[in-house]
């Protein structure tokens, strides 16, 4: 009997130990009433970093709204990028989210969630006012089969980021086509100078090269046709899209470091002056215009070469996804959630706009843009050129299909698979389960 | 006090709060995903019962394979070399030299530091553009080994391993230490009357007298091993190519990337199940009385 005890304690602390990983613990409790007439709703967003102008605006737009509306009273709670998906995943499945969240923009990652009914459709409560205040195309974009859910913050384009001071001493021309950017590394690897920066670690920042070479090479159309037919993946153009991208990462173009390099080494490699070129979205702006940064006033953004035998123009761009935030389906108090989403996302849109945070998707008439960058004014004006936009690839993709997207895409970079191979692969991934 | 000890029903409530503690945070979370595993889910919505299809898969997918084959290789690499280590550490500390307190101190420092600030510790000495080893092997005339070691295949398992390895020898030494201080001073003196060396002394006398605390530290490293995640996750994430990957980063990224939690689950209760079985394995190999 002794020994049996002792066993089978022996087997529950193993069990324990090992357990210990298993468990997945959520705290957080629902909103609660506080006092007879006001009501506090919880806020959960993920701007919390140093360079990140919203984290700066929005505890002065809620201050603003708390001091305006003493009846409802905002509470927010800021977690940083990656641990805040965990962390409103966990919750929304746990049917424990706050009132209010941000959600990642246009696509899979928000999909699931609208699906399963987890998050409130506002439809009803947005009316041509609100719409008329929108940028040019927002209304169409945040719609869902033809339901309203989210609205518009922010906008982010992706694009080509280029040192001057570097291609300068290079003696290297700007790249507006793929021949010269092929000179522009010969000429970069020849003084010595990294041509390029990805941190392939994260996977997601080489993601934005293939994927921009594609686009080049077969036009946004063909690339939406793909997306709902992934046969066409194995087609001509993404063959030599892939092939592109090998021959770049064959010649020496990107750092040889890139597989160890995470995100957040690569801006920073980028802010010190160790690589010439950087494929970015608009929100790493703020970084370079900081003046922490050894390169500000230095960098150029420039919309990324076209393709000499491709098919994509430079004003087809890669961007545009809608970031916004949600009204949860369990809030007790879905009006007046609505009330501050409308608030918070035009407040947090223009002011963010006018501080650098973000492309605008309000209506800026009559705004004083003089104090913006550079850089965010240039990313406004490749953004005015639009003829087009496709939002983030692993945005598009359903989640899987979108790991196995940034997985081939890091074989390819590390020559492990041709350009044969990859397209053949890509054609096993899944059509997109979002209307394009 | 003794009559309190032995009342069945006084060492009940006593136990009950923790019980029901371990209950509510441990076995049953372990049990809810044991179902989750059977299930076709994606975390939301409804899933659908598919039997032990995510397990099979799990078996014939050859990254999963791969992460187990890792975890495998570490525990080896735990047991035959950190635990060896550990043992030499703790001997030579325990032989009373010059400096003990402070020795002592100095080998168990990298336990008490977050495993999270060591992964980001390490990461600086790998890196390939600044890193201190490829400093350091440039200086020395060897520039030809500098290299990306957490970014290429062939380097990047063994080099996620050391840090890991490094910051656990300390907690294995202080564990033995502590049995090896225990040992009866007076078996030592009739040992050094009998004119056995230091080494002798070790063999005959010291090790298998630690044989019980040895055997905790054979457990602890190998469930160690196994459910190894933080230092893996911030130092490589699992990659380049899932080379790095262990059962619970493939665990993580499988349920919160690819929003499988069926399969992922299933993959938890694989990690339980090993521990489990090794515990046991490792219980009926070494006897201790």
């Amino acid at each position: 009997m002794k020994a049996l005890l002792k066993k089978s304690f022996t087997v529950l602390l193993t069990v324990g130990l090992a357990g210990s990983i298993a468990a997945c613990s959520s705290q957080g409790t629902p909103s609660e009433e506080s006092g007879s007439d006001s009501i506090t709703l919880k806020l959960w967003d993920q701007s919390v970093g140093n360079t990140d102008p919203s984290a700066k605006l929005l505890p002065q737009i809620i201050e603003k709204w708390n001091n305006e509306h003493p009846d409802i009273q905002i509470e927010r709670t800021g977690t940083t990028g990656e641990q805040y998906k965990t962390k409103i995943k966990t919750a929304l499945a746990g049917g424990e989210a706050p009132d209010i969240f941000y959600g990642m923009g246009g696509g899979s990652f928000m999909q699931p969630f609208i699906e399963s009914g987890n998050v409130l459709e506002i439809t009803s409560y947005v009316n041509d006012d609100i719409k008329s205040r929108m940028g040019a195309g927002m209304a169409e974009a945040i719609e869902t089969d033809g339901k309203i859910y989210t609205l518009p913050v922010y906008t982010h384009i992706a694009n080509l980021y280029v040192n001057t001071e570097l291609f300068e001493k290079a003696g290297a021309k700007l790249p507006e086509t793929y021949a010269e950017l092929l000179d522009a590394v010969e000429k970069l690897k020849a003084a010595g100078i990294t041509p390029a920066l990805i941190g392939e670690k994260d996977r997601w920042p080489g993601m934005y090269w293939y994927d921009l070479i594609a686009m080049r090479q077969a036009g946004n159309e063909a690339v939406i046709e793909a997306f709902k037919d992934p046969s066409k993946w194995d087609s001509p153009e993404f063959v030599a899209a892939a092939a592109k991208l090998q021959e770049l990462a064959k010649m020496g173009a990107f750092n040889s470091s890139m597989f160890s390099m995470s995100y957040d080494e690569m801006l920073g490699a980028f802010n010190a002056g160790n690589g010439a070129m950087m494929v970015q979205a608009n929100w790493v702006n703020a970084g370079i215009e900081d003046p922490s940064s050894a390169v500000k006033g230095k960098v150029k953004v420039i919309p990324f070469p076209v393709f000499e035998d491709g098919k994509g123009d430079k004003t087809e761009i890669f961007g545009g996804a809608v970031d916004g935030f949600y009204v949860s389906k369990t809030t007790k108090h879905p009006e007046a959630a609505v009330e501050f989403l409308k608030y918070l996302s035009e407040q947090l849109g223009t002011q963010g706009y006018l501080a650098g945070a973000g492309l605008p998707s309000w209506k800026t008439d009559g705004l004083d843009t003089s104090g913006l960058s550079t850089l965010d004014q240039s990313s406004a004006e490749i953004m005015q050129s639009a003829t087009s936009f496709i939002a983030w690839w692993d945005n598009i993709l359903p989640a899987e299909s979108a790991e196995a997207h940034k997985n081939l895409i890091a074989q390819l970079l590390a020559q492990d698979i041709t350009p044969e191979g990859f397209s053949k692969q890509m054609a096993q991934l899944k059509p997109t389960e979002l209307k394009l | 006090m003794n009559s309190v000890f032995s009342n069945k029903t006084a060492i009940a409530i006593f136990v009950l709060p923790t019980l029901l503690i371990f209950c509510a945070i441990v076995l049953i979370p372990i049990v809810v995903s044991s179902y989750y595993s059977v299930l076709d889910w994606n975390g939301i919505g409804k899933g659908t019962f598919i039997g032990l299809d995510n397990f099979t898969e799990m078996f014939t997918d050859s990254r999963a394979l791969n992460a187990i084959k890792n975890s495998l290789l570490f525990a080896g690499a735990s047991i035959f070399i950190q635990l060896p280590f550990s043992l030499l550490l703790a001997l030579i500390l325990a032989s009373t030299v010059k400096g003990e307190g402070f020795y002592r101190t100095v080998y168990f420092i990298p336990v008490l530091i977050s495993t999270v600030v060591i992964a980001q510790l390490w990461s600086k000495i790998y890196n390939a553009d600044y890193g201190l080893l490829n400093t350091l092997l440039v200086n020395m005339g060897l520039s030809n080994l500098a290299q990306d070691w957490l970014g290429q295949k062939q380097t990047a398992l063994i080099a996620s391993f050391i840090p890991i390895l490094w910051q656990y020898v300390g907690y294995h030494m202080l564990l033995m230490y502590a049995g090896a201080k225990s040992i009866s001073q007076d078996i030592f003196e009739a040992a050094k009357i009998d004119g056995a060396s230091r080494i002798r002394t070790a063999l005959s006398i010291t090790i298998p007298l630690m044989k019980p605390i040895l055997k905790v530290c054979l457990v602890f490293s190998v469930i160690g091993a196994f459910k190894v995640f933080d230092l893996i996750y911030v130092l490589t994430g699992g990659g380049p190519f899932f080379t790095t990957e262990v059962p619970s980063t493939l665990m993580y990224t499988t349920i919160f990337d690819t929003y499988r939690y069926g399969y992922g689950s299933a993959i938890s209760v694989f990690i339980i199940l090993e521990c489990l079985v090794f515990t046991l394995l490792i219980n009926k190999l070494i006897k201790t009385d």
